[in-house]
């Protein structure tokens, strides 16, 4: 066994070289990851397959009654249509809470000073309220009904 | 409901107050999953209470009418049955081309409650069953969720899942349709599949398997999770965590689970045949390659094994995949079917499947279906996902991997949102469940290391850390705290009370209409009730004959299948596209040459629904277009969708409508006749205009039926005799009658040959 191993060495010359694995290459950290992640939670949310699809304009315009036409944001009564720019600005916002309550959870490292932590904890609470009551205010828009009877 | 949404926070407090005892913690559990398996079913009755207990929409129809033929006639002939009334005149065989496991479940329900002597009827348990699945998917959760972080975060994903609208959309009562168990089928197969990598067991392996084998006869998603499982092993072996555990369970639970995922009629050789299914077994032949080495390794651990072992698994991955291309290359192999590959092409659909991309499920999401359906959990979903990558062990690679291809899936498609629900709801439970352990026991500085342990301490049990709990709150360490925590607290009840609030609302405004009832409201707040649908197909099974062909657009062909029970062309399972094309044509076409291909296809009576006198949107004039398109996509020479549109490329029907449309016979069907109703008369409503051609008559049809309101309108088609007959003068008119002479006369009597020919006077002979 040992001299079929070796057979093909008695006539080639081992060539003297080491691979090594590029340092570029690791297993990326966690925030790295989640970073991604993120990113692409944004964007799908925003909509973005469907503003590839469907291509919608970024924000919608409608006539008037003096016959001035105004730019409208949010495509009304619809729940399955909307416009590039809407969809960007919700998703911003359900990112932004997902942050808030990220954030939240760092005011509890024991070594942040006090003062810190109270900034910590207004500024996330201030990205969650912020990103629920815009999102609520939003979602009237798009739905005049929403919420009622 | 905000009984669950209080439920969770009691929880959260007992296990500080209550010391260690794992009986109240058990007490707690069943509890608290009892309450949001009572929530889940209540708030799906919504349906049932404004109208009745009905089967819903288009496909229910169909698995309520297959259930039936199946408690009727027994499994195996349901199994065998050819079904003559669907695809006239292809027919269908039912048995093979449906996914028997929801028929099963409820047949089985039916026959244990009938063993007990409790004579409920078959239409009530399909009706039922879906919201009675939403409790078990609720445990399914908790099992999940328990497994993957802590038994409290599992109560939270279960209440999450219990009313979440992203999920009752699917499963409201009456709703009677794969979905609905599927996803219970879904969860309990990943728990599943987790406790088996957790522990290696060939017990838990094969307790997969036979969830899955349950899962892929119930519904075709199957194809998800044997997707995401491979996925799973294969990034755990990127990861370098492969393990003996791994290697058992995953080679148990795919070899068992494919010859059982090939028992079911329908999936048939495809596990084997198909790329849909590829990915499991390169996986499987990696893993073995990867399994052989490591064995190699462990023989001679000295040698210099490690080069080789990453090189080998490199070189046999390859090889895998160059395989799967090779053999797909040479046919052997199917390539992606057309709905799979359109979630990756997403442009693919709309390109080339006009049948896929027409429906309206299958479109893709907007921001304002990811929050209509998850409300907050949209927001907390990163942030349990951001748990899990932080802490990273082998099951949470799972949940990560579910997470995002789930969202990915779901922006392609929002009926796609059903299999996003329940990871959302598992990684926002996770959130919630740390956020309110921290806010509620936080704090004093000898506590802040055992904490840390604590967290890392991936299946805590809830005994540990309860005799620390009740003392923070007496500790007067930060004023901060002081305030902050109840504050927090308070904060987050609000936001779960809003979901539940929000949640409530939107299962019973968007998701609870049968869609076969209508109902509007008046400007005083009264209801009235539209009963067109089931009005027009009980004048179809009444007032037709017993084989009588309707044509109608496919969507309708369950239904009149199902509660008219009449033979029709083309219905939602749809499978034969050329078919479809035709009846396309057909209502494209104008009327005579529509009437070739109705002729062609022996129809009798054609159906149309027409929304515009009570401003019904979904009607067969705003579906058109697409039937235009499908039409093209099969005879490019005769329908050309330019033609409908204006010269502007708008889509109208009034006069400014393109010559075309305004003499189509889908337009003719829908406006003939309109003059006299609507309000104000002959206004359509539904698309705000006067329709451009009125006053017109129909040569090839008669109408038969039209509804109170108008939605639904039947014709008949009248036979090759009955049309195009010049119009005679009365006093031109011959009447023949040899037929109006009784037959006992002299003549007769005597027995004269039948065919000889009679002389009378002044008339012509006649031969007969």
């Amino acid at each position: 066994m040992e001299a079929l191993f070796t057979l093909p060495f008695t006539v080639l010359e081992i060539p003297n070289i080491k691979i090594k694995k590029p340092s570029w290459l690791q297993a990326p950290s966690a925030m790295t990851t989640f970073s991604l992640v993120l990113l692409s939670y944004f964007l799908v949310t925003g909509g973005i397959i469907y503003d590839v699809i469907v291509e919608p304009p970024s924000v919608g315009s409608t006539t008037d009654e003096h016959g001035h036409s105004r730019p409208v944001a949010f495509m009304p009564n619809r729940v399955n249509g909307q416009y590039i720019m809407e969809g960007l600005a919700s998703s911003f916002l359900f990112s932004l809470g997902g942050l808030g309550f990220i954030i939240l959870d760092r005011t509890h490292n024991p070594t942040t000073p006090k003062l810190n932590r109270i900034l910590l904890i207004s500024v996330a609470f201030l990205c969650i309220l912020v990103s629920f009551f815009t999102t609520w205010i939003f979602m009237r828009m798009k739905l005049p009904g929403y919420l009622q009877n | 409901m905000p009984t669950t949404a209080a439920a969770k926070p009691v929880n959260g407090h007992n296990q500080g107050i209550f010391h260690n005892t794992t009986g109240f913690s058990t007490l707690i559990t069943v509890t608290v999953l009892t309450l949001a398996w009572l929530a889940g079913f209540a708030s799906r009755l919504f349906a049932v209470i404004r109208f009745e207990s009905i089967i819903h929409e288009f496909d229910p129809w169909f698995n309520y009418r297959s259930t039936a033929y199946m408690v009727e006639h027994g499994f195996y002939n349901f199994l065998n049955w050819f079904d003559e009334r669907a695809w006239y005149p292809l027919g269908r065989i039912v048995g093979g081309t449906v996914y028997p496991g929801l028929m099963l479940t409820s047949g089985t329900i039916h026959w244990l409650l009938h063993a007990l002597n409790i004579p409920i009827h078959i239409r009530d348990i399909c009706v039922f069953l879906a919201p009675v699945f939403s409790g078990l998917t609720a445990i399914a959760t908790y099992l999940l969720t328990s497994e993957l972080w802590s038994r409290g975060a599992g109560l939270f994903a279960a209440c999450f899942i219990a009313i979440v609208p992203g999920y009752s959309s699917r499963s409201v009562a009456g709703s009677y349709d794969n979905e609905g168990i599927a996803i219970f089928a879904l969860q309990f197969t990943y728990y599943l599949w987790l406790k088996s990598v957790k522990s290696g067991s060939v017990f838990w392996s094969i307790c997969t398997a036979l969830s899955y084998f349950y899962m892929v006869s119930a519904w075709g998603g199957y194809v998800f999770i044997i997707n995401l499982i491979p996925l799973h092993v294969f990034v755990l072996l990127i990861m370098g965590r492969f393990s003996q555990r791994l290697f058992v369970s995953y080679t148990v639970f795919y070899i068992i689970g494919l010859v059982f995922s090939m028992q079911i009629p329908f999936v048939g050789f495809q596990p084997i045949r198909t790329s849909e299914h590829m990915a499991a077994s390169g996986v499987f032949a990696l893993l073995m390659v990867v399994g052989a080495l490591k064995y190699l390794h462990s023989l001679n651990p000295k040698g210099e094994w490690k080069q080789l072992l990453v090189l080998g698994t490199l070189v046999a991955a390859g090889a895998v995949f160059l395989a799967v291309v090779a053999l797909t290359y040479m046919g052997v192999i199917a390539p992606w079917s057309g709905r799979f590959y359109s979630l990756w092409d997403t442009g693919y659909a709309k390109i080339h499947i006009p049948i896929i991309a027409s429906v309206s499920e299958h479109q893709p999401t907007t921001w304002s279906s990811f929050f209509f359906d998850l409300h907050v959990l949209v927001c907390t979903f990163p942030v349990g996902l951001w748990y899990c990558i932080k802490n990273i062990n082998d099951e949470r690679v799972f949940v990560a991997l579910y997470a995002i291809s789930a969202v990915y899936f779901a922006g392609v498609m929002v009926r796609l949102m059903l299999t996003l629900t329940p990871v959302v709801c598992v990684l926002s439970g996770i959130a919630f469940s740390i956020i309110l352990e921290l806010v509620l026991r936080e704090d004093d500085p000898t506590q802040a290391p055992v904490e840390t342990e604590e967290s890392k301490n991936l299946y805590d049990k809830a005994g540990k850390v309860k005799k620390r709990a009740p003392e923070p709150v007496q500790t007067q360490d930060q004023g901060l705290g002081l305030y902050a925590r109840p504050g927090t607290v308070i904060a987050f009840m609000i936001l779960l009370m809003l979901f539940s609030v929000h949640c409530t609302w939107a299962t019973s405004n968007a998701y609870s209409s049968p869609s076969i009832v209508l109902a509007s409201y008046g400007n005083d707040g009264s209801r009235r009730i539209l009963d067109d649908f089931r009005e027009a197909y009980g004048w179809l099974s009444q007032n037709t004959a017993e084989d009588a062909r309707i044509m109608s657009w496919w969507d309708y062909g369950y239904q009149i299948a199902g509660m008219g029970n009449r033979t029709t062309l083309v219905d939602n399972n749809t499978w034969n596209n050329s078919h479809i094309a035709l009846v396309g044509k057909a209502m494209a076409s104008n009327e005579s040459a529509a009437y070739e291909i109705m002729s062609m296809l022996d129809v009798d009576y054609v159906l149309v629904i027409f929304g515009g006198a009570i401003g019904y949107s979904g009607d067969d004039i705003n579906k058109f277009i697409w039937m235009v398109r499908i039409a093209e996509g099969e005879h490019p020479k005769d329908i050309h969708e330019a033609d409908y549109f204006t010269e502007r490329g708008e889509y109208r029907i009034d006069a400014e409508g393109s010559k075309t449309m305004l003499n189509c016979l889908m337009y003719k069907l829908s406006y003939y006749r309109y003059d006299s109703g609507g309000s104000p008369p002959g206004y359509d409503r539904t698309r705000n205009a006067m329709p451009g051609n009125r006053g017109f008559k129909l040569t090839y049809l008669e109408e038969s039926y039209t509804t109170e309101h108008w939605l639904v309108r039947i014709y008949r088609v009248k036979k090759r005799d009955e049309f195009n007959r010049p119009r005679v003068p009365i006093s031109k008119r011959t009447i023949s009658t040899s037929n109006s002479i009784s037959k006992k006369t002299s003549k007769r009597r005597k027995g004269l040959l039948k065919n000889k020919p009679t002389v009378v006077k002044g008339k012509k002979m006649r031969l007969e």
